[in-house]
This record gives structure tokens, C-alpha cells and sequence, in this order.
């Protein structure tokens, strides 16, 4: 079965690169690779081989053990209607009126449609390994909460409370709006919109059990599943790294190592500038060496508070976006090459 | 920037929670009476110094009180408030009937949180309210809530409300969007999407692009030897700054502030972000 690697983080720290270089490392080494990403620069994605339409997933014209998708989340749910509700009240819920808002209003829906993707392509078994750079939420742990977030929320007391307790027949339904407490929020908004969204979430319920067994089947992906956690040494990320840390337990294995991107080296920190060198140098240096210093605690301290191996990425002015220099980004990174993420 | 309410957005990592966090704390400093908002779980509290925020005001310090919004709280607040569900009504079934339609209904839960910051805005209370909103990627929901639901609802009380929530967005006296973003290629072309959106729906006026991390030029040319620590910190430094201009050519004129080397934390970057903000 294929193995899933999942990437995790903040937005903005790189992930979408690192998963990029990750894939095409194990590529080379001769692992058929799925890459599954989010909002690739326009450069990567071209390196990559997407496309505009790039949501089936295409072998590399250079590369051909390599593949690639996008997560494209808006068009996933409409499959997620279709697959989990009978095929008329499908397009019922794909046509609603509300039905673009509740899936923007929960993100968690949008990482379990990526979530669903991920598990489709894992048991297609055409891939040894399927790379999932995660939607940027939440430090990425949304990725592996939605699914049961999900199916609490349309099975949940929310929903219960306006649609009834045991899915009511829709002539039932309207007679829900008798509640007077439906009622005055019904007056509050002056129309008929609680009857229009009660019929909408009535037709969301249907969905229940058919998501709620296959939450339960991404579940065990997730828990198999390797995982890099993927930070730069700011404040923010690293706050959402931990957040990841503290709340992972539960639901995945301890992941197998952080990743910390932009980093700078160690003999940059007690580094002293040569005789009579410009001033403005000197003052660099002097600069890039306090940071490195500081980098080196953020790193020194996460790795001791969560036991976790550290791996380290070279701050580079541009990021990578050949096929050439992303492998190459990993030849000074022994910590994320295949063999080291026990991919092969 | 002379508006009663700042809302603070971009992408996300790009330090939007401490630009929110200097803003107030600039504005303190000047004897501004100010409630900074968190409108989502986001890191301004450690950026003011506080382990936690709540939906009643806390003083940070002198002249700064935060606050949180809370969904249950707001909405709670919003119902009795807002749409007079008098005090000795049993709030719950409403409020719950209420979230589970603001769940499916566009613009409706986004007002219950927007309507909050401008409720605050609008009393006497504060010189200054300084809200770090949503990412930029979902700011639009929020700005154009007013007018979504004016458009979904009949004549009701809640349409009455959102009147004066679209006249206090779109007035550039009195509220001001500030997009914070980094001279990389996705901050930039995020925050250029949002000002064009900005610009075709007009709900509110943007007082600001405030970019963030800049580095100032090396002052030296790059040394032959890029092998030792000197000429690699030059080497990194200058080609980092050669990047950073050219998506600075792609933004509006704004303020930059400073890459800070060794910030140590939070609470010591809104701060010294602060002081960069003070001595434009």
C-alpha cells in the first residue's frame, strides 16, 4: 500500500517547496511518488509539470516516476456531495444557494476534502509514496481533525437541533418552524430564510453516514501516515509547530522530524570578521550572527521540549524552483532524503 | 492614520498579528485610549504580553485593553444587543437556532463578528480600535457581510443593523483596512488580489500596505569569498534584498519595517515594531 507523507505547517514557511523536493528526491530514487499540493507558486508549479487544470494528477515528462496534483478544495466538495448523498439530493446541494458558504465557513471542510483526496489516491495503489503538502490551517493539525470534526458537525447537535433528532421526513420539517424560538429569529431577519437553510441542512444530513465511515478510513491513513512538521525559527510558526506537537497524540504517530526552514549555519554564530574588513561587512556579519544564535535556541529548545529530531534547511535569497535545484536542496539535508524517511 | 478602527490583514505568516500589536502599542504611546481585537484565536496576546485573551477587555498595559471575539459570546451579545431578545428570554434555543443558520447563510456569522469590532468602535470608549482580522484570503467574507446579508434578508431588525455597519466600513474617516505583507512572490500577489478586490467592491478604503521584514541594502559590495561567514552573510543579505526590491516594485508605496535580527519574542518584536511605526 502506498505510504503517505504528510507535510505540516504555518503558511508562509516553505512547505509547498519542501514537499516538492522531498517528492522529486524520492522520485529519482526510483519510488513511483505522488505529489499532492496547495497554491504552488506559479515557478514550482511549472517545475512540478501542473498545469492550469492541474487536479488529476500527471506523470512528469522528465521525471515519469514522478506525479503531480493540485488540491483544488472548491470542486472536491461538490464530489464529496455526490459520492456521500443519493444522486438528486446531490445536485440539490451542489446547486444551493448556501452551499458555497458552508463549505468556506468551515476550513475544516476544506482540509477534509483534501483529506478525502489524499485517501482516494493512497488506494488507487499506483504510487509507492503520495507527498501531502497539508492546506496552511491551524498549523496544519485541521488536516488531521477534520474528518471527525466534519461528521460531528453535520451529525452533531447543531444540525439536530433544526433538523430533528432522527432525520424527519421533509413534511415533518416544516413544521420545526413552529418553534418559538425559530420563530423570533425567523421575525429578527424578516423572511423565509429558515425554511430555505432548514431545507439545505435537512439534504446536508443525508450525507452523515457515508462520511462518517469514510472519516473513519482516512483516520487509519492518518495514523500510519510519516510526518514532517515544517517551520522557519519566527515566533508564529514555531508557536504553530508546538501547537502541533501538544495536540498530536491522538491522532498520528510522534512526527518524524521538524523541519526548520531558512535556517542559517552554525559557524556563522561565534564567526569574527578579519582584520580590517568594511565596516558595513563587519556589521553584517554582526547581525546574521545574532540571528544565528537566536535560531539555534528556538531549535535547541523546541527539539528538548518535544523530543523531537531537528532537521535543518539552508536559508537560500530565492527559493528553489527547478526540478534540478529542489533535489538539490536536499543534498545538503541528509534528514529528508528517502532513505532517511524510511520511504525506501 | 487618523480612523477610529484599523483593521489589520494579509496573508498569513506575515506578521499581522504584531503589526496589529505595534499599531496599538504606537498608539498608547501617544495617549490613545486603545482596544486592540483579536477576531480569531491569533497570536496577539503574546505579542501584548498577555498569556490568554478574553471576550471581556483586559488591560495589557497602560492604555491598551484586548479582547477576543468568541462566537458563543458574541452571538449572545448580538442577539440581545443587536436585536433586543429581551434579558429574561432563555437565550439558548435561539442562539442555537441561530448559529446553525448562520452556518449555511452567508455573511450572517461574519456580521455577528465585524458587527462586534464596529460596536466597539462606535462608543466613546476607545480613541482608537485596532482589530487583527482574518487572513486577507478570508477578510472579503467579512468586509462584504454587511451587504451580503442586506441582500439575503427581508425587513427585519437585522437589516436595519447592517445599514449602519456598511456606512461606518465604507466611511475613510472613520475606518481603515491596513494589509500587511513580505516583498515575496505569494504575500505580494495575495495582497495585490485584495487590493483589486477592494477596489471593485468598495465596501471599505485601505489605509495602508505595510510591508513587512525588509532588509536595508548591504552598504558594501559582496566579497569574492563567499565561503567564510563574511562574505556568506553578505552574500545572503544582499541576495535576499535584491528579491525583496523587486516584489517592492509591485506594491503600492507604503511603510517598511525592518527585518528584526535576533528578535527574541514576541511580546520584544511588537515593540520594537512599535518603535519603527513611531519614528515614521
Amino acid at each position: 500500500m502506498s505510504i503517505p507523507l504528510l507535510v505540516t505547517g504555518a503558511g508562509g514557511v516553505g512547505k509547498t517547496t519542501i514537499s516538492a523536493a522531498v517528492a522529486i528526491r524520492a522520485a529519482e530514487h526510483g519510488l513511483r511518488t505522488l505529489v499532492l499540493t496547495v497554491d504552488p507558486a506559479r515557478r514550482l508549479a511549472a517545475a512540478l509539470g501542473l498545469d492550469e487544470l492541474g487536479n488529476e494528477p500527471r506523470a512528469h515528462d522528465s521525471l515519469p516516476t514522478l506525479s503531480a496534483a493540485m488540491l483544488d478544495a472548491e470542486s472536491s466538495w461538490a464530489e464529496i456531495a455526490r459520492r456521500h448523498a443519493k444522486p438528486d439530493v446531490a445536485e440539490r446541494l451542489v446547486h444551493n444557494e448556501f452551499f458555497s458558504t458552508i463549505t468556506r465557513h468551515f476550513p475544516a471542510s476544506q482540509s477534509y476534502a483534501a483529506a478525502e483526496t489524499m485517501a482516494d489516491y493512497l488506494e488507487a495503489n499506483k504510487w509507492d509514496v503520495v507527498v501531502v503538502d497539508t492546506p496552511p490551517s491551524a498549523g496544519g493539525i485541521e488536516f488531521f481533525t477534520a474528518p471527525t470534526e466534519l461528521t460531528d458537525l453535520i451529525g452533531g447537535r447543531l444540525f439536530r437541533w433544526i433538523t430533528g433528532g432522527s432525520l424527519p421526513g421533509r413534511r415533518e420539517l416544516f413544521n420545526l418552524a413552529a418553534r418559538p424560538a425559530l420563530r423570533i429569529v425567523d421575525t429578527a431577519l424578516g423572511s423565509d430564510l429558515l425554511e430555505r437553510v432548514t431545507v439545505f441542512l435537512f439534504d446536508l444530513r443525508t450525507t452523515y453516514d457515508g462520511l462518517r465511515r469514510r472519516a473513519g478510513e482516512i483516520d487509519r491513513h492518518f495514523r500510519r501516515a510519516i510526518t514532517l512538521v515544517v517551520t522557519t525559527s519566527d515566533p508564529a510558526p514555531v508557536a504553530e509547530a508546538a501547537r502541533f506537537y501538544r495536540s498530536l497524540p491522538e491522532i498520528a504517530k510522534p512526527p518524524r522530524a521538524v523541519v526548520f526552514n531558512r535556517a542559517l549555519p552554525a559557524s556563522w554564530e561565534q564567526a569574527r570578521a578579519p582584520r580590517g574588513a568594511d565596516q558595513a561587512l563587519v556589521a553584517n556579519l554582526e547581525r546574521w550572527s545574532r540571528e544565528a544564535t537566536h535560531q539555534r535556541r528556538v531549535r535547541s529548545e523546541f527539539s528538548a521540549r518535544y523530543g523531537t529530531p531537528v532537521v535543518t534547511v539552508p536559508w537560500t535569497p530565492v527559493a528553489p524552483t527547478t526540478l534540478k535545484a529542489l533535489s538539490q536542496l536536499i543534498d545538503g539535508v541528509e534528514g529528508l532524503r528517502p532513505e532517511a524517511l524510511a520511504l525506501a | 492614520m487618523h480612523q477610529n478602527l484599523l483593521i489589520v490583514s494579509g496573508k498569513g505568516g506575515v506578521g499581522k498579528s504584531a503589526v496589529a500589536a505595534a499599531l496599538a502599542i504606537a498608539a498608547a504611546r501617544r495617549g490613545r485610549r486603545v482596544l486592540a481585537i483579536g477576531m480569531a484565536d491569533t497570536g496577539l496576546a503574546a505579542h501584548l504580553g498577555l498569556d490568554h485573551l478574553e471576550y471581556r477587555p483586559i488591560e495589557a498595559r497602560a492604555g491598551i485593553n484586548a479582547l477576543v471575539i468568541d462566537r458563543p459570546a458574541a452571538l449572545d451579545e448580538y442577539l440581545r444587543l443587536q436585536l433586543g431578545v429581551p434579558k429574561v428570554t432563555r437565550i439558548g434555543p435561539i442562539a442555537r437556532a441561530f448559529d446553525a443558520l448562520a452556518s449555511a447563510a452567508p455573511g450572517i456569522r461574519e456580521v455577528v463578528t465585524i458587527g462586534k469590532v464596529l460596536y466597539e468602535a462606535r462608543t466613546n470608549a476607545w480613541d482608537l480600535v485596532v482589530a487583527d482580522a482574518p487572513p486577507s484570503g478570508q477578510i472579503g467574507s467579512h468586509l462584504r457581510a454587511p451587504r451580503t446579508v442586506a441582500e439575503l434578508v427581508g425587513a427585519g431588525k437585522v437589516r436595519e443593523q447592517v445599514q449602519w455597519m456598511r456606512e461606518y466600513l465604507a466611511d475613510p474617516d472613520l475606518t481603515g483596512l491596513v494589509l500587511v505583507t513580505l516583498a515575496e512572490e505569494l504575500p505580494v500577489v495575495e495582497t495585490t488580489e485584495t487590493l483589486a478586490w477592494l477596489e471593485a467592491e468598495a465596501v471599505t478604503n485601505v489605509a495602508e500596505v505595510i510591508t513587512n521584514r525588509v532588509l536595508e541594502p548591504l552598504g558594501a559590495t559582496v566579497p569574492a569569498d563567499v565561503t567564510s561567514p563574511i562574505g556568506a552573510a553578505a552574500a545572503l543579505h544582499a541576495g535576499v534584498h535584491d528579491e525583496q526590491q523587486r516584489w517592492l516594485a509591485e506594491l503600492p508605496e507604503g511603510p517598511q519595517l525592518p527585518y528584526l535580527f535576533g528578535a527574541t519574542g514576541p511580546g520584544e518584536v511588537a515593540e520594537r515594531l512599535a518603535d519603527e511605526l513611531e519614528s515614521m
